[in-house]
C-alpha cells in the first residue's frame, strides 16, 4: 500500500483545470490536460524557485459576461505575474512557456480561431511584460496535455497519440 | 414555478464550494490529495434517479434542515468508495471502525455544512441542521421517500460533485438532493429575462431523451447492431467543467455547430474500439481491414454523425416552433477534453454555465458506447422554452 502522507504540502503533483491557476514555491509538478484551443501558460523564476501555471480559455475579457480573471489571457497573465511576485518571484527573471491554442474545429462563424487569438494575445503580453519566452508548442489541430517540472525547468507535452516532447 | 438561470448558477457555485471544502477536509483526514473535478445540477425524474442509482450500493448521510431552507437533505457516496475512504482514515489515524464510520458522517456534515453556510449567507437567513443520520442502501432506496415521491411528481434537483484523488484510484461522486418545493422557490429569482418554467425544463429533458432514442435508432439502422439509450440527463454545469466531464481519454467523433433557435453545438463521441466496430458494420460485408482510425472510419463516423444529429435535434424545432440547422461534421480524433475546449470557448463569451444534454448509447449489448453532448446557447434555450404557449 502506498505510504500515506499526512501533510498536504508534500503533494508532488498539482492538477490545474480550465480557468484555474497555481503558484508553487517548491518542486511540485504542475499539470494541466485537455489543451485544445485553450492555452497553458507556464512562468518560472529559477533563482527564487517560484513556478506558476495557468489554463486560460479565451483571449480577452472584453465583452464577456463572466469576468473570472483566470479564464482570459489578458487578465490571466497579469494575475499570474502578481501572484508569483507575491510568492517571491522577481518579474524580470520570469521565463515563459506557452502551449496549446490549436485549431481543433473549423466553424464558419466567428472569423479567426480562438486558438490563434489566444496565442497572439499571450505573445503580446509576454513581450509587453518583458518576460523571456523560452519555449512554445502552439497551433496545429491536435490537443495537448502538459506538465511543468520545476526541478528540470522544462515543460513536457503529451498528445493523444502518446507522443512526447520537452521544451 | 420558474427557475432563474442565474440563481441556478449561484446555487451550483455554492454547491461546488461545499464540495471543495469537503475535498479539503478529506485531504487533511486521509493524507491523500483530493480535488473536485466538477459540480453539476440537474432536474431529474424518477427514471433518471433509477438509472443513476440502480445497481450500486450507497452510504448516505441524512439531515433535516430548518430555517431559511427546510426539509430532508441527503448526501450519498458510493459504498465501495466510502469503504476505501474509511480504510484510509483508519490507516491515517489508527483508530477504530466506529470512528471511521463517524468520520464519514462527519464528512457529510462538513459537506452539507459548507453547502448550507453558503446558502444561508446567500439568503441572509440562518439554516439549522438536525444531527446527521448514517444510512446504507442499495440503489435509489438510499434517498428519502419524499425525494422519490417528488421525482415521480415533478422531478427533483440532483447535485453531483465528482471528486478525484491525485495519485490514487479513488474517484467518486457525492450526490446531494435538497428538498424540492422550497428549493424551487429559492430558484425563482426576480429577473424575468432568464427564467425558465420548471415544467418546460423537464419537458425539454424528455425531448432530449427522445432525440437520443432517435440517434440510437439511426446507429442501429446503419450498422445492424443492437442499440439502447443507457442514460440521458440534462445537466447544468459551469462551462469549464464540461471538458473535465468528458475526460482525457482519446475519442473518435464529430462536432456540429447548430444554427437557429437555439444555436449551439452538438458533439458525438465514440471510444476507439466502438468507432471501429460501428464503421466496420457499415461496410459491405460488415468488416474492414483498416489499421487504426483511417479515412474509412472517418467517412463512416461522419456519415453516421450527420444522420444521428438530424435525428437528435429533429424534435426540437417541432416542439419549440423554431428552425434549427446544423453545419457539416467536423471530424475529431483526440483527447475528449481537448475536443470540448473550443466548444466551451465559443460559448464562453456569452455564458458562464451551460445546459448540457448528456446521453449515452450502448451498442451491441455493452460492447460499445457512444456519447452525445448537446450544448444549446443558454439564453436562446431559455427564451425558446419560455415562449412556448402554456400547456393544458
Amino acid at each position: 500500500m502506498k505510504r500515506l502522507e499526512t501533510d498536504d504540502t508534500t503533494v508532488s503533483r498539482r492538477k490545474i483545470g480550465i480557468a484555474e491557476y497555481a503558484v508553487v514555491t517548491d518542486e511540485t509538478v504542475l499539470v494541466t490536460s485537455g489543451l485544445g484551443s485553450c492555452l497553458g501558460i507556464v512562468l518560472y523564476d529559477s533563482r527564487n524557485t517560484v513556478s506558476g501555471l495557468i489554463h486560460v480559455m479565451l483571449p480577452s475579457v472584453d465583452q464577456a459576461r463572466d469576468t473570472t480573471p483566470a479564464k482570459f489571457v489578458d487578465t490571466g497573465v497579469p494575475l499570474l505575474i502578481d501572484e508569483m511576485n507575491a510568492a517571491g518571484a522577481t518579474p524580470s527573471r520570469l521565463q515563459a512557456w506557452i502551449v496549446g491554442g490549436s485549431e481543433m474545429l473549423q466553424f464558419d462563424s466567428g472569423g479567426e480561431s480562438i486558438g490563434s487569438r489566444n496565442i497572439a494575445m499571450a505573445e503580446h503580453l509576454i513581450d509587453d511584460h518583458g518576460l523571456t519566452l523560452v519555449g512554445a508548442d502552439v497551433g496545429g489541430n491536435h490537443g495537448r496535455s502538459i506538465q511543468f517540472d520545476p526541478a528540470a525547468g522544462a515543460v513536457s507535452i503529451r498528445t493523444a497519440d502518446d507522443s512526447n516532447r520537452t521544451i | 414555478m420558474k427557475v432563474d438561470i442565474r440563481e441556478l448558477g449561484q446555487f451550483n457555485h455554492l454547491a461546488s464550494q461545499g464540495a471543495q471544502r469537503a475535498a479539503r477536509s478529506l485531504s487533511q483526514l486521509t493524507g491523500v490529495h483530493m480535488d473536485v473535478e466538477v459540480t453539476d445540477v440537474s432536474l431529474v425524474t424518477e427514471n433518471v434517479l433509477a438509472e443513476t442509482f440502480t445497481g450500486q450500493s450507497f452510504v448516505g448521510v441524512e439531515l433535516g434542515l430548518e430555517g431559511g431552507l427546510e426539509g430532508e437533505t441527503v448526501l450519498a457516496f458510493e459504498r465501495e468508495r466510502a469503504l476505501k475512504l474509511q480504510d484510509l482514515l483508519l490507516e491515517a489515524t489508527g483508530s477504530s471502525d466506529e470512528l471511521a464510520q463517524s468520520s464519514v458522517t462527519e464528512l457529510g456534515n462538513i459537506m452539507i455544512g459548507g453547502f448550507i453556510d453558503g446558502w444561508a449567507n446567500h439568503l441572509g437567513k440562518a439554516i439549522n441542521m438536525t444531527p446527521p443520520k448514517y444510512t446504507e442502501a442499495v440503489g435509489p432506496r438510499i434517498l428519502p421517500d419524499q425525494a422519490i415521491e417528488a421525482a415521480k411528481n415533478h422531478g427533483v434537483f440532483l447535485f453531483e460533485s465528482k471528486l478525484e484523488a491525485m495519485d490514487l484510484d479513488l474517484d467518486f461522486s457525492i450526490y446531494m438532493l435538497p428538498e424540492y418545493r422550497q428549493f424551487v422557490d429559492l430558484l425563482s429569482g426576480t429577473d424575468q429575462g432568464n427564467q425558465i418554467p420548471v415544467n418546460r425544463l423537464s419537458a425539454f429533458e424528455d425531448l432530449a431523451k427522445e432525440g437520443a432514442g432517435n440517434a440510437a435508432g439511426q446507429i442501429g439502422m446503419m450498422t445492424g447492431l443492437d442499440t439502447d439509450v443507457d442514460i440521458s440527463r440534462l445537466r447544468f454545469v459551469p462551462l469549464e467543467g464540461v471538458p473535465r466531464q468528458v475526460g482525457d481519454d482519446r475519442f473518435v467523433g464529430v462536432v456540429f455547430e447548430l444554427k437557429g433557435m437555439p444555436s449551439g453545438y452538438l458533439v458525438v463521441l465514440f471510444d476507439e474500439a466502438s468507432a471501429k466496430t460501428v464503421a466496420s458494420s457499415m461496410m459491405p460485408g460488415g468488416s474492414s481491414d483498416e489499421e487504426g482510425i483511417g479515412t474509412m472510419t472517418e467517412g463512416a463516423i461522419k456519415e453516421l454523425g450527420n444522420i444521428m444529429t438530424s435525428g437528435f435535434i429533429d424534435g426540437w424545432a417541432n416542439v419549440l416552433g423554431t428552425s434549427i440547422e446544423h453545419t457539416p461534421p467536423n471530424f475529431v480524433y483526440d483527447m475528449g477534453s481537448a475536443i470540448m475546449s473550443p466548444v466551451v470557448g465559443k460559448l464562453g463569451k456569452q455564458q458562464e454555465y451551460a445546459f448540457v444534454i448528456d446521453s449515452t448509447i450502448e451498442i451491441d449489448g455493452r460492447q460499445g458506447r457512444c456519447d452525445i453532448y448537446a450544448l444549446p446557447n443558454e439564453r436562446e434555450l431559455a427564451r425558446a422554452l419560455s415562449a412556448l404557449p402554456d400547456q393544458t
